[in-house]
């Protein structure tokens, strides 16, 4: 049989002409996105599952679980145990002011720094920016940081897990590319009108980037709520301690608050796990795009 | 330079050194404090690096001891397991995630409806976000050999094994699930890299191939695929360079039966300082710290150089 041309429209509105047959429109219901649903729901599944597991845990008041995906007697005694318990308070609260401090100190030199980097005409603006980014290839190591904060008085000091993480050189280059991609034009007209550099930086930069200030800003907050290392090497005080190293210490060891309310201890290790997640787990539906934005700026830049 | 101050023209456009500072001293005042945190927290660490020739207990003064840290170091068993570790989980780690984020990137292209795309990218993102302490805390309860580990539980009811296994105190099972558990939490997040390459494919592309009688796997292998090419080599070099960083995601998930099979440089010189009391020697440890930098230093330049062959720029 001949082959007669027909006209057909691309999926992008173009119209061209081809064998009858050779690209008629396909059903959706093909074996293929089938299957491929079929794939991202077990992938949903293995991610949430173990998730979802910790979360009935933390509502269940008996012990022996075994596989079940539902409370067996439920109770809120595991989070009423946290709010009440001064023991696990404190370090909610540690991890609540470093990571408010955290983040606008961080924020303030990233910006600062980045502000900075884009003065092209400024004599040593290379010299600066090869003194940030040497620390990137190369450091002193675990040890010789730690002498230095001992040596400042950082240790046993919550200042140390503050400071420290505040400056952070991949958020700070980070901000300087999207300060670069603010015209400069704009600078320079109000350079002409009289603003002053820091009122440029005010009133045109951090205007203009409030997205950029936006992921920046979670990442350093992320990185502050989540922060465990920089506890674990410089504060050894149990009062100290933020929620992140309390966590840690229940789950290996049986130091665990009274239990109260009839929640067992396992009802209590699964309730701060949740308690700790549970800020960015409430956030992040709404900031998704923030969070996302944050790694594309660092890495599909051209 | 020789050029700007023989030419008379030359030396009047470009002003004076201390005019052009000037002109930009307030910019240098905001970088005042930048300065100062890079001082005391990245250089200051710098010149204790000294402290590899030395020997300093944690009681008395450090002494000076030339290379024998250096000897000490390669003679230990314990150090060669711990630089060993530390290469190979990263670099399995890193092929696992790379390889998986792909297929997973060219199956989200594929699919269908976009509630359910967009649901997927949300939920498979999520572990990124939870601290390492927190994935390993779940996945400790999770695999405990208690009758409220799930995992056991499930295996036993499916009569896959007899008894509970310890998953996390045994050497084999401990990497089994380490690398399970990284892909479990890094995987998703890699997606986003190589699911923004592929929004920018142009569409006419896969018209083209439509055209030229090439179905769905046709275009995958060999339109998507190729363009996410160079991608998947930035984002392998990217990493390779950052490998020798590698210590919470092992530390957390480490006790005291797997600790010595599974050290990697920076959970050893951990132990080692701040784990064994009085035996332990600052200068030593920063041998250990030492050696690490500059074999991540120089990965970093090999990467650097091999990124600007492949695409053309470095990585700082």
């Amino acid at each position: 049989m001949k082959n007669k041309n027909v006209q057909y429209v691309t999926p992008s509105g173009l119209k061209v002409e081809g064998p009858t047959g050779l690209n008629k429109p396909r059903s959706q219901y093909t074996p293929f996105n089938f299957v491929n649903g079929l794939v991202f729901v077990v992938v949903c599944l293995v991610i949430l599952v173990p998730i979802w597991k910790v979360l009935i845990d933390s509502l269940d008041l008996t012990t022996g679980y075994g596989v079940k995906l539902v409370p067996t007697k439920f109770g809120l005694a595991g989070y009423a145990t946290i709010f009440s318990n001064p023991s696990l308070l404190r370090p909610l609260w540690v991890s609540v002011y470093t990571t408010v401090a955290g983040t606008f100190l961080g924020l303030a030199l990233s910006t600062m720094g980045a502000y900075v980097l884009i003065q092209w005409d400024m004599p040593f603006r290379t010299l600066f920016a090869n003194i940030l980014l040497f620390t990137m290839i190369f450091s002193g190591g675990m040890i010789p940081s730690y002498l230095v904060m001992r040596r400042i008085g950082l240790t046993d000091n919550p200042l140390g897990p503050i400071l420290l993480p505040a400056i952070n050189v991949y958020n700070l280059v980070l901000m300087r590319n999207f300060f670069e991609s603010i015209p400069k034009s704009l600078f320079e007209s109000a350079d002409l009108d009289g603003c002053t550099p820091m009122g440029a930086f005010f009133r045109i930069a951090l205007p203009l980037s409030k997205a950029a200030l936006a992921s920046i800003g979670l990442m350093f907050a992320v990185a502050y709520w989540n922060d465990y290392t920089n506890f674990k090497l410089y504060i050894t005080d149990r009062n100290l301690y933020n929620f992140q190293m309390k966590l840690r210490d229940m789950i290996q060891s049986s130091d665990l608050p009274e239990v109260a309310g009839g929640a067992t201890e396992n009802t209590i290790r699964n309730a701060c796990i949740i308690v700790a997640i549970l800020p960015f787990m409430l956030l992040y539906p709404f900031l998704q795009k923030y969070f996302v934005k944050g790694i594309n700026i660092g890495a599909v830049k051209e | 330079m020789a050029s700007v101050v023989s030419n008379g023209a030359l030396r009047h456009e470009k002003k004076p050194l201390g005019m052009r500072m000037r002109k930009y001293w307030g910019f240098y005042l905001m970088f005042i404090p930048v300065l100062a945190f890079v001082a005391v927290f990245h250089y200051a660490p710098m010149f204790g690096i000294r402290y590899a020739f030395y020997s300093w207990k944690v009681v008395g003064d450090p002494k000076w001891v030339g290379l024998a840290n250096f000897e000490k170091l390669f003679k230990q068993s314990q150090f060669s397991v711990a630089f060993a570790n530390t290469i190979v989980f990263s670099v399995v780690k890193l092929l696992l995630n790379t390889g998986l984020a792909v297929v997973i990137s060219l199956l989200l292209n594929e699919m269908i409806s976009l509630k359910f795309k967009k649901v997927s990218q949300t939920v498979i993102y999520l572990p990124h976000f939870m601290s390492w302490v927190v994935t390993a805390s779940v996945f400790s309860l999770i695999l405990s050999p208690s009758e409220s580990g799930l995992v056991n539980q499930a295996l036993i009811k499916l009569g896959l094994i007899d008894e509970p296994v310890y998953y996390l105190a045994d050497k084999g099972w401990w990497r089994v699930w380490y690398y399970i558990i990284n892909v479990w939490r890094e995987t998703g997040w890699q997606t986003i890299i190589f699911m923004a390459m592929l929004t920018s494919i142009d569409p006419g592309i896969y018209e083209a191939a439509s055209i030229d009688g090439a179905g769905r796997w046709k275009k995958m292998w060999y339109v998507t695929f190729p363009a996410l090419g160079n991608t998947i080599i930035t984002v392998l070099i990217l990493n390779l360079a950052k490998i020798m960083n590698l210590f919470e995601s092992v530390f957390v998930l480490q006790n005291d039966s797997v600790k010595r099979a599974t050290n990697v440089l920076q959970t050893y010189v951990y132990y080692q300082t701040f784990n064994s009391g009085a035996s332990a020697d600052y200068g030593y440890t920063t041998a250990i710290g030492l050696f690490r930098s500059l074999v991540g230093l120089a990965l970093m330049l090999i990467c650097n150089y091999a990124s600007k062959k492949v695409r053309g720029r470095g990585i700082v």
